[in-house]
Formats: C-alpha cells, sequence, structure tokens
C-alpha cells in the first residue's frame, strides 16, 4: 500500500486525517483526446477526509476530465487513482458509485416525469428486492432532507421544480447511497445567492461527518467562503495545492491564468460616447409581453423593456426565470398571449420568426448545434440561411451557390472562421466557428437588434473574448443589443444597462455603470427590486 | 339495443381485440424502452404461420400442441424483433426505416408468406383450436356469462399479462428503471442502468407478444393460415400505444373498441343493416385516423406519456 | 476492445459502393435463406437473373414493374429525405389509379397527347389529395404521419374494392354478362393507350421515361432551388429551419403533396402504360407503393439512383412474378427485399463510422466546447 506522506504541501488544516491516507488521490494521471488534444497532463491531486478541496482553473483547464476520470466516465491513459490509498480502476460510473465517489453534474442526472422519490432510487436501492415501496423511501428522503438542511418534497416530479430543488436531488441521490466524496460541478451557476448559503452549510454538515467534497469551481469568492484548500489547474497540468487560509485571491488568479492579471477597466467605459439622445424611439419596445411556457404556466409575466440603438441591454437572472422565453418571444419563435412588441415604433406578429427576421431582428440562439445552424449543410449554405430568400447570391427561385461561396469566403475571412472551405458541413466545425458562422451570418445582415442568449458558453478564452468583441462592436454600429447570460461578470462587463428576471417578471433594470453585484444578486433572488 | 346485441359486440370485441391487446402491450414495452418498432405487423404474421405450422404438425394431446404452438410464435416474434434491436439500438440506424424493413421482411409478400409456402399450411384447415371456457360452470349467466366467463385461455393469459405489465412498469424497481431508460437514457445510464440491456430486452420481449397476437389468429380466430391474414392489426396495435398515452389499462380500452369496430359490419349485418361491407371493413381504419388525430392535439398539448427519447439513438459520451 | 468512431465525411466512392456491397451481402443470406429451405441458391439466381433480363421479353416485363416502382420510389425518396414518413404511397398510387381511369374513361377518344397530360394530372391530383390527408394532419396537428398514411391505404384499398365489387359506379363495367357474374373494370378506349418505345423486341414504357425525366427535374429542384434549398435546411434541422422564418408547415404539406402526386403517377401510369383498367386485385397484390420504400432506401433517397434501383427491384418483382410457384414462391421477394434493406440499413453504418480494433484515443468532448454546451431543451 502506498503510504507515501500525503498532500503536496502537508497542512495544518484537518491535521486529524493528514497521516491517513487521502480519501480520493490521482498521481500522474493523463488524459489524451483524438485530434491530439492533452486534456490532463500529469495531474496529481488529493482530497482528504472531511475536506472540501476546491478544483480551481478557467474553462479548458481539465477540471472537468479530471472529475470524469474520478467516477470512472473515462479511463486515464496514464497514472493512477487511489482510493483510501488503494489503487483502484474504474470502468464506470457505476463502479465509482459503489467505491463511494458520486459527482452532481452542472447536467443534473435526473429524470423529468419521475418523482423525487423515483429518481432517488434510481439504479440502486437500499432494500434490493423487486417491488420498491415509495412511501418508505419517502419516508426516508426526508430523513435525509432534514438532516442536512435541503427541504425538498419528494413526492413531486422533477420537472415541477426549480433548478435549485433539482440539484438538491441529485445531491440527495448521492447521500441516500452512502456517497463518502461528492464531486460538485459548477453547483451554484444555477442558484440564487440564498440557495448559495444553504447548499454551503449542506456541504459544511457533511465535511463534518467526514466526507469529502470535491468543489469545482472557478469563482473565486465562493472558493474562499467554503473551501478548506484547493488544487489549481491550468492547461491541463496541475500547478499546486494551496491552504486557503494561506492564501489570496490575486495569488490564485495569477496561478489560474498563468501571468498577472490586469484588472481591466469595464472595455465600454473607455472612449464610449454619452448616452444616445433619449429623444431616439427605442429599437425594441416590449409593454406588457405575457408568454405561457412549455408547461403551460406562464414564463413571462408583463415584461416591459426598452433597448435604443447603440444599447447593450444585458439580461440577469438565474437560469430558468424566463431568460429563454424572452429571447424566443422577441425572435418570434414562441407567440406572446398579451401586450405587445414594437421594433422601430412598429407591431410584430405573434409567434413569427418570419416578421422579426424581416424587420432586421438577428438572433444568436442559446442552443446554437441544434437551432443556429443546420449542422449537415455547408458553411456557405448556413451563411445564406435567412438571405436566401432576398437578396443576392440568388435570383427568383433559383439559388445561385456559386455567388453564395464567393460571399461566403469573404464572411469566413472578415468573421475568422477556421474552416477549410466554403462547402466544408457545419458539424464538422469546432464549437467556437459554429459560434462565428452564426455571429457572421447574423450581424452581416446589417441588423437593427441583436439577441444574443448564452453568446460565450462553452467557448474557449480566445473565442469568448472575439465573440464579445463583435457584439460590442455591433453595438458601435448602431445596433440594439439584448445580451442574456447567466453569467454575471460577462453581463456586468459588457452592458449599459442590466435588467434582472425573477420568476418571468422584471424585477428591476439598473445603470450597469452603478450595478453592485449584491444588488444584483438580491434581485436575481427575487429579494430585492 | 337488445341484450343480445350487446353480448354479441362484447364478445366478439373480445375476440377481435385480443391480438391487438398483446401486439399492443409488447409495444407498449418496447416504446417505454424507447425503441419505436413499426414491425410488429410483420411480427406479428410470422407468429401467426408459425403457430399454425406447429400446431398442425406435431402430435400428441391438443394442450400441449397449443401451448407449443404458441411458445413457438413468441419465439418467431422475439427472433425478429433481435434484428430490429441489433439495427436500432446497436447499430444505431433510423429506427422507422429498420422498423419498415422488418415489416417488408416479414409481411404479406415476405417471409411468413415464404414459410407458409415451404411449411405447406397454405389450404389446410387447423387441427388444434383454442375452444372456449367455462369457468366456474357460469358461461350460462347473462350477459356476465357469455362476456367474462366463456372466453378461451388466451384471453384469460391476455389478462393476466395486462396486469403483470401494469405492475411491472408502476410498482417494481426494473419497470421503474425501464421508464427512466425511455425518458432520459443518460440520465439511467448515469445511474448506472444497463440502456443498451433494457432497450434489447424490452424490444425482444415487444416482438415475442407480437407473435402471440399473431397466433392469436391462426389458433383462435380462423382455423386457416393465408397470406397478409393480419390485414393490418399490428400497424392500429401501434397507433393504440399513442392514443393509450402509453399506459396498459387505456390500451385494453382502445383494443377492445377496436375489436368492436371490426366485427361491427358483421355484427349490425347479421341484424339487418344494409351498408357496403367496405364501409364497415374501413371503419377501424378511419377510426384509427380520427383518434389519433384527436389525440395528437392533447399530446401536444400537455407533454403525456410519450416516452421522451422515443426513438433516438443512445450514445454515451464516450465509448 | 472494438471502438466506434464516427466519420466527419462519407466518401464519396462509398456511397456508390454501399448499395452494391448491400446487395452482394443480401445476396449471400437470401441465398442461405434458400439453401436452408431445400432450394439450390445458384440455379434459383440464374432463373430469377434470366427471367428478369434475358429470357424471351424478360426486359420488357421488368420494365413492367420498373416504372410503378419508379415513381413510388420518387415519392418515398423525396419524402423520407425530409423526415416526412410517407408510407401511404401505396392508398395514393390506388386513388391515382382511380383518377387517371376516371379522366380515361370520361375523355376517350381525345387527342392522345392531351389525354395523357389529362390522365396524368388526373392521376397525380388524386394521389396528391389522398397524401394532403396526413400531410395536413402532421403539419397542423402534429399527428403521427406513418400510421395516418398507412391507414389511408386500407381505405383506398377497400374504396377501389367498393367501385369495382360493390357498386354500380362509373368506374365499373355494366355491360357484359360475364361482368356481372365476375364484377371488373370498364377498360379504356384502345385510343388512349400510352405510347411505349420500341427499341427492337424491348418496350421502353412512355412513364418509365416521364418518371427519368422528373428524376432529374427532382434532383434540379432539390439542388438549385429555394423551395430545395428549405427542404433540406427542415431535412436536417427543423428547428434550424423554423429559426430561419421557413414556413415549415407549408413545406411539410407541399413535401407530402409532391410525394402523393408521385405516387398518383404510378397509379396513372398502372392505368396508361399497362391495365387500361381499374383492376383493384392486381394493384393490392402488386403492392408497388410498398416496394418504394425498398427502392428509395437502396437508393439512398437519391431521386437519379432511384432510376437505376427501380431497375433492379423490379427485376426482382418480376421474377418473383413470373417464377412464381413451388420453385420460387412470392414470399422470397419480400424477403430478400428485407434482407436488401437491413444490408442498406447495416451499410451505411459501416460508412459512417470506423470501427478500430484495439485501444482508440476517444474523442474530445471537451475539445472547444465543455459537455455543458449540450443545451438542456
Amino acid at each position: 500500500m502506498d503510504l507515501r506522506p500525503a498532500g503536496v504541501n502537508p497542512t495544518a488544516a484537518n491535521s486529524a486525517t493528514a497521516g491517513a491516507p487521502p480519501a480520493v488521490a490521482a498521481s500522474g494521471v493523463t488524459k489524451r483526446f483524438a485530434g491530439g488534444v492533452v486534456a490532463n497532463d500529469r495531474v496529481t491531486f488529493e482530497a482528504r477526509h472531511g475536506e472540501v478541496h476546491a478544483l480551481l482553473g478557467e474553462n479548458g483547464a481539465g477540471k472537468t476530465t479530471l472529475c470524469n476520470i474520478l467516477t470512472g466516465l473515462y479511463r486515464p491513459d496514464e497514472g493512477e487513482i487511489r482510493i483510501d490509498g488503494k489503487p483502484v480502476r474504474l470502468h464506470s460510473p457505476h463502479e465509482a458509485q459503489a467505491a463511494g465517489i458520486f459527482m452532481v453534474h452542472q447536467h443534473l442526472s435526473l429524470v423529468d416525469s419521475l418523482t423525487v422519490a423515483e429518481n432517488v432510487v434510481l439504479g440502486w436501492s437500499r432494500h434490493g428486492g423487486v417491488t420498491f415501496s415509495a412511501r418508505t423511501v419517502e419516508a426516508e428522503i426526508e430523513e435525509i432532507a432534514a438532516r442536512y438542511q435541503m427541504a425538498v418534497d419528494p413526492k413531486a416530479r422533477i420537472w415541477q421544480l426549480s433548478l435549485g430543488e433539482r440539484q438538491r436531488v441529485d445531491i440527495l441521490k448521492a447521500l441516500y447511497r452512502g456517497a463518502s466524496i461528492l464531486i460538485l460541478d459548477e453547483p451554484t451557476t444555477v442558484l440564487t445567492p440564498a440557495e448559495i448559503d444553504q447548499l454551503f452549510s449542506s456541504v459544511r454538515e457533511m465535511v463534518a461527518e467526514g466526507s469529502t467534497v470535491i468543489f469545482i469551481s472557478h469563482k473565486m469568492p465562493e472558493v474562499f467562503a467554503i473551501a478548506d484548500r484547493t488544487t489549481i489547474l491550468r492547461k491541463g497540468r496541475s500547478i499546486t495545492t494551496l491552504d486557503i487560509a494561506g492564501t489570496d485571491a490575486r495569488q490564485l488568479a495569477r496561478l489560474m491564468v498563468g501571468h498577472e492579471m490586469s484588472f481591466d477597466v469595464h472595455p465600454r467605459a473607455a472612449g464610449v460616447e454619452p448616452k444616445p439622445a433619449p429623444a431616439q424611439p427605442p429599437v425594441l419596445a416590449l409593454e406588457g409581453v405575457h408568454v405561457r411556457g412549455d408547461f403551460g404556466i406562464d414564463a413571462l409575466k408583463d415584461v416591459s423593456l426598452e433597448i435604443t440603438a447603440g444599447e447593450i441591454l444585458g439580461i440577469a437572472g438565474v437560469s430558468g426565470n424566463g431568460q429563454r422565453e424572452l429571447a424566443e418571444v422577441v425572435a418570434g419563435l414562441r407567440p406572446f398571449t398579451q401586450g405587445t412588441i414594437r421594433i422601430g415604433g412598429e407591431n410584430v406578429a405573434s409567434g413569427d420568426p418570419r416578421d422579426a427576421i424581416n424587420r432586421g431582428v438577428a438572433n444568436v440562439p442559446e442552443d446554437r448545434m441544434g437551432t443556429g445552424v443546420s449542422p449537415n449543410l455547408s458553411v456557405a449554405e448556413n451563411l445564406i440561411l435567412k438571405s436566401y430568400r432576398s437578396s443576392s447570391p440568388h435570383s427568383g427561385p433559383i439559388l445561385l451557390m456559386g455567388r453564395a461561396e464567393t460571399q461566403a469566403t469573404a464572411l469566413m475571412a472578415r468573421f475568422d472562421i477556421r474552416a477549410p472551405g466554403p462547402g466544408t458541413l457545419v458539424r464538422q466545425l469546432s464549437g467556437g466557428n459554429v459560434q462565428k458562422v452564426v455571429l457572421a451570418r447574423e450581424l452581416s445582415s446589417g441588423p437593427r437588434l441583436v439577441i444574443a442568449a448564452s453568446p460565450t458558453r462553452g467557448l474557449d478564452v480566445g473565442a469568448t473574448e472575439y465573440v464579445r468583441g463583435v457584439l460590442v462592436e455591433a453595438a458601435k454600429q448602431g445596433a440594439a443589443i439584448m445580451l442574456i447570460s447567466e453569467d454575471l461578470d460577462e453581463i456586468v462587463e459588457l452592458s449599459d444597462r442590466i435588467a434582472v428576471l425573477y420568476e418571468g417578471r422584471v424585477v428591476g433594470v439598473v445603470e450597469a455603470a452603478s450595478a453592485t453585484y449584491e444588488h444584483l444578486g438580491l434581485m436575481m433572488a427575487g429579494a430585492a427590486s | 339495443m337488445n341484450a343480445d346485441l350487446i353480448v354479441s359486440i362484447a364478445v366478439s370485441a373480445i375476440a377481435y381485440g385480443t391480438p391487438l391487446v398483446l401486439a399492443g402491450l409488447g409495444e407498449l414495452l418496447a416504446e417505454r424502452s424507447g425503441v419505436l418498432n413499426l414491425g410488429v405487423e410483420g411480427m406479428m404474421l410470422m407468429g401467426a404461420v408459425t403457430a399454425f405450422f406447429v400446431s398442425q404438425t406435431l402430435g400428441g394431446p391438443g394442450l400441449a400442441v397449443l401451448v407449443a404452438a404458441i411458445i413457438a410464435a413468441a419465439l418467431a416474434g422475439a427472433a425478429l424483433a433481435l434484428i430490429h434491436a441489433f439495427l436500432s439500438i446497436t447499430v444505431r440506424v433510423n429506427q422507422i426505416v429498420s422498423g419498415l424493413a422488418l415489416t417488408i421482411f416479414a409481411g404479406t409478400i415476405g417471409l411468413s408468406s415464404y414459410a407458409g409456402q415451404v411449411w405447406g399450411v397454405g389450404g389446410q384447415h387447423g387441427v388444434h383450436q383454442l375452444v372456449k371456457l367455462d369457468v366456474l360452470g357460469l358461461s350460462d349467466v347473462p350477459v356476465v356469462g357469455p362476456i367474462l366467463l366463456n372466453q378461451d385461455a388466451f384471453v384469460y393469459f391476455s389478462w393476466v399479462l395486462v396486469a403483470l405489465v401494469t405492475f411491472y412498469l408502476f410498482r417494481t424497481r426494473f419497470g421503474l428503471y425501464l421508464r427512466a431508460v425511455g425518458e432520459s437514457p443518460r440520465s439511467a445510464d448515469a445511474m448506472g442502468i444497463n440502456v443498451t440491456r433494457y432497450r434489447y430486452v424490452h424490444t425482444i420481449i415487444g416482438g415475442a407478444f407480437a407473435g402471440l397476437g399473431g397466433a392469436y389468429f391462426t389458433l383462435a380466430i380462423a382455423p386457416i393460415w393465408t397470406d397478409g391474414l393480419t390485414a393490418g392489426d399490428g400497424w392500429i396495435a401501434i397507433a393504440l400505444v399513442i392514443f393509450a398515452f402509453w399506459r396498459p389499462d387505456l390500451l385494453v380500452v382502445g383494443a377492445y373498441l377496436f375489436g368492436a369496430l371490426s366485427s361491427l359490419g358483421f355484427t349490425l349485418q347479421t341484424h339487418g343493416v344494409q351498408l357496403p361491407s367496405e364501409f364497415f371493413s374501413s371503419l377501424p381504419y378511419i377510426m384509427t385516423v380520427v383518434v389519433l388525430a384527436a389525440a395528437s392535439t392533447t399530446l401536444a398539448r400537455r407533454r403525456i406519456g410519450t416516452p421522451a427519447a422515443l426513438g433516438v439513438p443512445y450514445v454515451r459520451e464516450e465509448s | 476492445m472494438i471502438a466506434i468512431e464516427r466519420n466527419l465525411v462519407t466518401p464519396r466512392w462509398q456511397r456508390v459502393a454501399l448499395p452494391i456491397v448491400s446487395l452482394v451481402m443480401a445476396s449471400i443470406i437470401a441465398g442461405i435463406v434458400l439453401a436452408v429451405s431445400g432450394h439450390d441458391p445458384i440455379g434459383t439466381y440464374q432463373q430469377i437473373y434470366a427471367a428478369s433480363f434475358t429470357a424471351d421479353g424478360a426486359l420488357t416485363a421488368t420494365f413492367i414493374y420498373a416504372t410503378p416502382l419508379l415513381f413510388t420510389g420518387l415519392g418515398v425518396a423525396i419524402a423520407f429525405r425530409m423526415h416526412v414518413w410517407n408510407i401511404g404511397g401505396e392508398g395514393q398510387l390506388y386513388m391515382g389509379a382511380v383518377g387517371a381511369s376516371g379522366v380515361g374513361l370520361l375523355c376517350g377518344g381525345w387527342p392522345l397527347p392531351i389525354l395523357i397530360v389529362m390522365m396524368a394530372l388526373g392521376g397525380a391530383l388524386a394521389g396528391l389529395a389522398w397524401a394532403l390527408i396526413p400531410g395536413l394532419l402532421r403539419a397542423y396537428l402534429r399527428t403521427n404521419e406513418i400510421l395516418v398514411s398507412l391507414m389511408l391505404n386500407y381505405v383506398a384499398g377497400l374504396f377501389m374494392y367498393y367501385l369495382i365489387y360493390d357498386s354500380t359506379s362509373f368506374w365499373r363495367d355494366l355491360t357484359s354478362s360475364s361482368a356481372l357474374v365476375f364484377p371488373q373494370g370498364k377498360n379504356l378506349l384502345p385510343s388512349s393507350d400510352w405510347p411505349g418505345i420500341l427499341l427492337g423486341s424491348f418496350t421502353l414504357p412512355f412513364g418509365f421515361v416521364l418518371g427519368a425525366v422528373l428524376a432529374v427535374l427532382l434532383l434540379a429542384l432539390f439542388r438549385f432551388t429555394r423551395f430545395g434549398f428549405e427542404m433540406r435546411v427542415m431535412g436536417d434541422s427543423p428547428a434550424a429551419a423554423n429559426y430561419a422564418g421557413m414556413r415549415t408547415r407549408r413545406t411539410i404539406v407541399a413535401v407530402m403533396a409532391l410525394s402523393g402526386a408521385l405516387a398518383g403517377l404510378a397509379g396513372a401510369s398502372q392505368i396508361g402504360d399497362f391495365g387500361h383498367v381499374l383492376d383493384p386485385r392486381g394493384l393490392e397484390q402488386a403492392g408497388y407503393g410498398y416496394t418504394g420504400i425498398v427502392v428509395a432506401a437502396l437508393a439512398m433517397y437519391n431521386p437519379l439512383a432511384v432510376v437505376i434501383v427501380s431497375i433492379l427491384i423490379g427485376a426482382l418483382t418480376n421474377a418473383g412474378f413470373a417464377l412464381q410457384g413451388p420453385t420460387f414462391p412470392i414470399g422470397l421477394v419480400g424477403t430478400m427485399e428485407g434482407i436488401i434493406l437491413f444490408s442498406v440499413l447495416g451499410g451505411e453504418f459501416l460508412g459512417r463510422y470506423r470501427i478500430r480494433f484495439g485501444r482508440a484515443p476517444a474523442r474530445a468532448p471537451g475539445l472547444d466546447d465543455e459537455p455543458g454546451a449540450e443545451v438542456a431543451p
């Protein structure tokens, strides 16, 4: 048995367990993907019993890959995983669960149409046997929920729950199965500040009982609030492991990025013209708009908003509070039941995407691969996805693809789309390049209004910067921009004004320059306006 | 309407509805796992011809022969379903095309017809047939007797199957896992449920049930084999699953309603109603269209019933 | 360990090789079925070949079967490509035959070119109208078009029977005494026959030429027109089509209508080219509508390939009917068609994926987009 002294930096944080083998450890773990990408490069990491261990790193630093290895979803190409000092080979999440390791993904592993109790016993039941008694399971869940202060109705169906409650169900599932090592993958993105506090107190309860919680994040304040130690990953490598008590945000940020962070001023603040004259009519005006959601309940209630030319309006809120419906209703992809939507002063038709397009609405949708492009068509064809009806690449009912390709080549250069040629199928492109195809199509039409829903989600740092730059540029050209994002930093950084959605209502609109995170957070939780 | 007419409609509703119950129940299981199998018609025909062949060829006591014939029909259906399972689950081809291929393969001018020819059962008259039982000696009780207590063993067996499937789906762990696989295979997989195994097992069981449904034609409804004798019942069974909202209890109701409709023309004609026979024959098909259209508005309004992953192959992130 | 990897691009040669390999595989498997059931596979294949191509009049007979399959195959190809599952070609063909024979009977004696156009229109419109039922239901109520179109096949079949066997309809021959005992349809005037093209002893049916021309037109429609562009986007991603402001419901209805019109033309050609009479039993036995699915799938839904494949499957069907009897039961036709379909489906998979033996480097889901990029509905 491997009994090396635990920890790269032995600390006093958990002196009681410092001599014992770590709860889970990875040494020299390397994971390569096809195409030569090394997602994990000789990563060394260990988490002790009774600690909250933060895995800190930028998008693409290898945090998720490491955790997928720890939970048996991926197998490492090199290196070793040890649980309680014993080397293990995990071939599936199920085996990892048998060893006590559970992961709560951002994508929760829940079945929407089943009840909480049914979800909890999915795949494993304490009692075995063929039949299952919903009543017994419900009682057991209530008992665990009470112990960890995670109130949830075990009889409720998942689709009836808020995202925060759903996450609780996923955690309950792990606790029900006796998890001793719990991995939380960026658990706070879907939570309100109050829910975050509640989650943290549950987490403290767990570690107090000797469990290990591995906390994946890239948000500094959270790490300081909850973690005992942190391991920093950068470009697939483990940089170091530190005691939280002995470090500060600046040091962690430097280690994450690899160089000193330049805390830039608000990019829009520098050299931005004063606000357009208020006399100008708004490009987009919503008045008392109601929209029905997927389950027949109103997803937007009495929403009134205005965006003027050259303005970026950020829509903040915890996801699932009506953002998707807002983007869809303005783009004409979803009908509204009450109110009016005006673009340039004229009423738009309800639920008619073509009408919106004709009025100069560009839409960068959240689901770019599923909605924004036709994946098995070429780049050139995707670039004329909307313009094929009217402008240059064709005349009459006949399409002139030659012209479309020439135009596509120019757009590919202008928007830095890296593809072998205009004939390349879009599904062969990387996520960043797909987003650039969408942007090229939407912005090259000279839109009056741009809807951008989570435009940088899942993109790497370079592509993110590029996308943000393009949006700011479009605003400078005079477009009105509705930026919807779960990333509050992004909203604050890019917007002129910020509107906060909570349970389908606009709870407040504030100037970005004077907004504080605290106030925004309270509004997102529905606690302020 | 007099009691006689009601009884005769109910009795023939059960007779014609029983194959629909069996085949529909099988398709329901397959679809609950997320596999759409449009090969029901083919599997039923294979079941029908296989059951007939075994019952004609095997010697021995009638009961044993019939049991053997029924088992053989189930195996024939299951074997065909295995082809669809392999293509749609492992190879992940389009399930619609694969199911159509199965029906063409085994259908009216396919393997079932070929088997009938090779086995030479075409012109034969059935030797062994399922007989009506006199349950508790009460078959003479008015109305209830002929409807509930004077059916053949297969009908009672189908009732037991319905109860079993209902219990399995909603009261057992495995039924719960099955529903999860059809709704969200990714979540089910993450919870250690073997999605592939669940889909294979239920697609194959579905095929066996379709085979049983086919066997009822040649062993009970009429003691003969002709090409394509199921006349679209396999398709109606698939439609039934949709408007039963994937629930076994509603499926039985629907199946007997269609059974009644199938026999309505014959029943009414014997009672002196004069309309073209084609009109009555086309009623089940027209009703299917009408009910499907009605059900689809309900389905669209409230997302109920449809397994969310129906027809979608499951691929894990990393193989 | 065996790993399956997705090929991003399908090489062009594979699209040609695949159907051929599928046919060869199907022949081998069907050969095994034949051998197991006590037939001589090689001998049977020789018989099929002779009956389809080389024997006296065989090629002409093959084209009799290929012509309707060309139309129904095109109808299926155009619909399936858009993921509009019209399997009602059978019923649409019946209605097309009813329409075309009605027009032919009404306009008997008209100048042939006009009559051909009228009959073709009659058939196409009847098929189109019949296809509109599942098309409109699918587009506006989201009703499953597979089941609706299929149910309507039975209804159309019964309707044909009613016209000829159970009524005194315009289509039924009520003049001769034998026709009253054995009901049959009215014959069209001989001057209404569509002119075949004589090439030596081989007759190329007019309908086949028409179908081939339509195949080229359909390909052009698909590749070069706005409507075709919309169809391609809708077939690939309905969400993207809706997002781009395309009228998806109208396109679904239009595709269904086009598909039904093509099947209706198959019915018209049955009357004009071959039968010259509405014959419910013959049409039902032939099952051209269902076989059209086989043709389209084997042609990988490419209209030009449908032209060639319709000849191949026409040959097989011809052999099935020509050799019908103990040596070659009709059931073998469907069996072989099924096996061909299975092989095509399996082969398509081999084209899409590479099977690797040994440990394969995994694809990187987190290359550029983290797993979170997959957006929940």
